[in-house]
This record gives C-alpha cells, structure tokens and sequence, in this order.
C-alpha cells in the first residue's frame, strides 16, 4: 500500500546508474524507486504533454532527465527555479533516456545546493560505514 | 520479576529501563531503523535500537500516502529511508467550525474569540497536509497486523521552502547516532555502583568486574569446566562483594542503603558471564530459561563440529585454494550445532583448534585443514 522510500540520488547519477547496471538488470531497473534531489533547474516545461526538463550541472557536464508531470498537475511551473522531485524511474525498451514519473515536484528555489549535497553524502557515509560494520561483525 | 528473567540476554531488565536518557525522549531515528528494530520480549510496545529501549519516536518526512478517516488521517511519511504509517487524530475542536463564522464584523476592534477562531484555524490548517508536504510527527510505536506504524501525539505540516529544516536534520542524525544510539546503555554498571555507594564506584566496578572475570577464567581453565550454571560458580565472587564492606561500620551502612549481599553478587555474576560471552569465552547452545553456559575450549562437540565443517568443506572447489571463511564456518557451524553460537566464541574455538594443529589459517580469516 505506501510506496517505496525515495532515496537520495544525483540526476548525474541516473543515466549512469542504468548504463551500468547492463541487461541482466534491466528489468530491475524497470522501475526504479527514488527521490531526485540536488542542482535540479526546471529548463522547460510543456503542458501539453505533461512533460517537465530538469537539468543539471555536475563536473562542468550538463545532464536532463524528462519528468511525467501529469500526477503533480497542476503545478504552476518557473521556468529557471529550483526543484525537488520525488518519483520511479522508467526506462523504457530501448529508449537511451530515462523518464522519471513524479509523485511529488516541489519548487525549493533558493536552496543551500552544496549544503544539500554534502547532507546527503553525510547520510549515505554513514549508512556505508554501519554497513561495513554489520558485514564486518 | 518473573517477567525480567525470561527476557533475552541483550534486553536490559526492565526495571532498568528508565534509566536509558532514550527510553524518555523522543528518538529521533531514520524510518528504516523503526521499521526494523524489534520489539521487546518482556513488554509489547517498547522497542529496542541496540539496547536502548524506547517507545516514542520523532520522525521527519515527505507525505507520500494520505487517506482521511472520519476521526484520523493516515499518512505515509517518507525521509528517504523509509516509509512509515502514521494515524494523527483529528481535534475534537475542529467539529464545531460551523458557529464560528459569525464572529466577524467587528473591524478593528481587538476581539479575543476572532483571535482565538484564526489560531484553530491556523492549527487546523498545518494538520491538513496534502502529498509532497513536509511532516513532522512525534508519537508512540507501535505494531498492528505486522505493520509498524505511529499513533502521534503531536503532528504538524513543516514550512521548509529552501530545505533548510531538511538539511539540518539529516546532517544531524549521523552525529547523533555516532555519540548516542549507537552507544550501548550500560545500566547495569549504575545499577551496581548504586550497591556499592562509594566514592569512586565506577572505577571500583571496572576493577571489581575485572577481577571476577579473572577469577572465573582461571577456574574454567584449572578445572576444565565444559558447561555450567550460574548458581554453580556463584561463590567464587562472595569473597569480591564481601571484602570492601568488611569492617562492621560500614556494613551495616551498606546493608541499610544499597541493594542486599545476594543481589549484588547475582549482578556482578551477570555482568561477569556477559563479559565473558563478549570476549566468546563461553555461550549458551540454546537460550532456554535454564541458563546453561558451555566454555568454548571444553566443547568437544563444538570443536568436533568445527573441524567437521573445515575438513569436509575444504575438499569442495570453491574452498579448494583458499580454505573456508570465517563466516562460511559461522553459519555451518550455526546450522549444525547451535545457532545461537556467536562469532567471538567461534574465533575463540578456532585459536584452540589452531594451537593444538588441527587447522591451519591460510589468511586472517580463513581456516583449512592439511
């Protein structure tokens, strides 16, 4: 009945994550459960097709992901502001291009990016280490 | 104190309870921690993160389920490690909204009951929160048909426009875990120190205590004890709790004050035997009320068990070259002879397996047999 937990990823993060993960896991990756956060730029947005751009700028590249907007509507969309989305991942049969169905899309314009950034190192650090220490045990 | 016995042995008795700081606050813990911590054996409704025992929790997290009953709303609450249940009931105040409305009309006049109408209304309005709000709740745990879920006590919709609210929490959390959760909460220490009501107690428990581990080591070893009870070695540690009172002043003070002669031994005894099972030197093949300790080096089986897994898991390809993991012979081991048989007593039975030459570790972490 409640939904997977949404877990911190970077939108860089996402195209890699699937090339990565090859074939085998493909259909794993079907639907990929997590919560979009960080430099998140709304680029562009058409009503029409229910169909939001997010970009992003890590290691001087530009990366998008195209987000389904139709749960989320209406939103009332700034071009240019800051975002936070919540949602699964859908990558469809032999699309390059990962679609991200958003369950929540809300504008945090103004946030502190890097503090973000390092609070969600923080927590997976921590979750990595107290792993390693339950393996190690 | 029926009750208190039949607890396992990483529950702390729950007359102790209120001495953990955790068990009064509200623990702020990730969701996923809360999903999975267990419930405690003695008292349905309390929980344990390690050995803290806590039944509030205070959580922060996106509302990703919302479904409104006619007393309640049930919302799912997300922190990105979890999801979890919480049922916040409605304010009886809400009811009446209806005769509320009239007030109006007296503009600019300072009118207590329109103040008093805006503040329930404001109340009212951070208990309704829609999917993709902010959620703060605190309540208590607890578990219905499997779930996990919080009955809160106080809820209330976050204004948290730049994430600031967020970020802060989670870069929090680590830190209070690192210098609190996973701090295990040694009440019994206190508990003793109470006893002995000295000066300097701690440090007169830590010696106490490291004198009667030394004491019940040697007497395992000298009289190659291969199991036994509590009650069997009980009296090696009357000379222990005996000697600093001896003196009849302060015995009659210590009597009228701290807790009896046989409590005292019974708990130096237990911190004693979990001392010991610590370090692996003994552990109880099943946890049964009758505690029956076994000492790692005096258990033929065990040892004959080890050996068993090494010599014939060896053989196989996968462990050909290498020899067998540790954990590979922990969890053979578990399913053979006991599986309540820690890592530390293995590691224990290994280092004598190797001292008389029956195995050979090929890593640090790794045993064959020639």
């Amino acid at each position: 009945m409640l939904p997977s937990p949404a877990v911190f990823h970077f939108l860089w993060e996402i195209n890699t994550h699937l090339v990565e993960d090859g074939a085998s896991v493909r259909t794993f990756a079907h639907l990929h459960h997590l919560g979009l956060f960080g430099r998140l730029r709304l680029t562009s947005y058409l009503p029409e097709e229910s169909k939001a751009i997010l970009t992003s700028h890590h290691a001087s590249m530009q990366h998008q992901v195209s987000v389904q907007t139709t749960f989320v509507e209406p939103f009332d969309p700034i071009v240019g502001a800051q975002y936070v989305t919540l949602g699964e991942i859908d990558k469809a049969e032999g699309c390059s291009e990962a679609i991200l169905r958003a369950r929540v899309l809300n504008c945090v314009d103004g946030v502190d990016v890097a503090l973000l950034q390092k609070a969600i190192n923080e927590q997976r650090n921590f979750f990595k280490e107290r792993d390693n220490e339950a393996g190690a045990q | 104190m029926a009750s208190e016995q039949s607890g396992a042995e990483d529950e702390p008795p729950s007359l102790l309870w209120g001495l953990d700081p955790v068990f009064s606050a509200y623990a702020r813990l990730y969701i996923k921690d809360i999903l999975q911590i267990r419930e405690s054996r003695q008292v349905p409704g309390i929980y344990f993160y390690k050995n803290h025992p806590l039944f509030q929790v205070d959580v922060l997290g996106t509302v990703v389920y919302k479904r409104e009953r006619e007393d309640f709303y049930c919302y799912g609450v997300d922190d990105s490690t979890g999801v979890i249940n919480c049922l916040c009931w409605k304010d009886e105040k809400w009811r009446d909204q209806g005769d509320s409305v009239k007030g109006k009309g007296h503009g600019g006049v300072f009118n207590v009951e329109e103040q008093l109408r805006k503040l329930c209304e404001a109340q009212r309005s951070r208990c309704m929160l829609e999917i993709g709000d902010l959620l703060q709740v605190r309540g208590s745990l607890k578990t219905s048909r499997e779930q996990r879920e919080i009955m809160a006590s106080s809820f209330y919709k976050v204004s948290d426009p730049v994430m600031d609210v967020q970020i802060a929490r989670m870069l929090d959390m680590p830190q209070l875990y690192r210098d609190c959760y996973n701090k295990p909460f040694q009440v019994p220490c206190a508990e003793l120190e109470a006893g002995t009501t000295d000066a300097g107690g701690a440090s007169n428990i830590q010696s106490m205590l490291g004198q009667s581990v030394r004491i019940l080591k040697e007497f395992l070893k000298v009289k190659e004890v291969p199991k036994f009870r509590p009650y069997d070695v009980e009296y090696l540690l009357h000379p222990l709790i005996r000697s600093p009172v001896s003196s009849t002043s302060t015995r009659q003070e210590a009597t009228s004050v701290g807790p009896s002669f046989p409590t005292q031994v019974k708990n130096l005894l237990k911190e004693t035997l979990k001392l010991l099972q610590r370090e692996g030197e003994i552990f109880r093949k099943v946890l049964s009320p009758d505690e029956l300790y076994h000492v790692t080096e005096q258990d033929k089986d065990l040892l004959a068990a080890i050996r068993d897994v090494i010599q014939e898991d060896s053989k196989r390809e996968k462990y050909a070259e290498k020899g067998c993991h540790i954990l590979h012979v922990l969890s053979s081991v578990r399913q053979r002879y006991s599986r309540n048989l820690s890592r530390e007593a293995l590691e224990v039975a290994l280092k004598f397996l190797e001292c008389n030459s029956d195995i050979i570790s090929t890593t640090d972490s790794h045993y064959t047999v020639l």
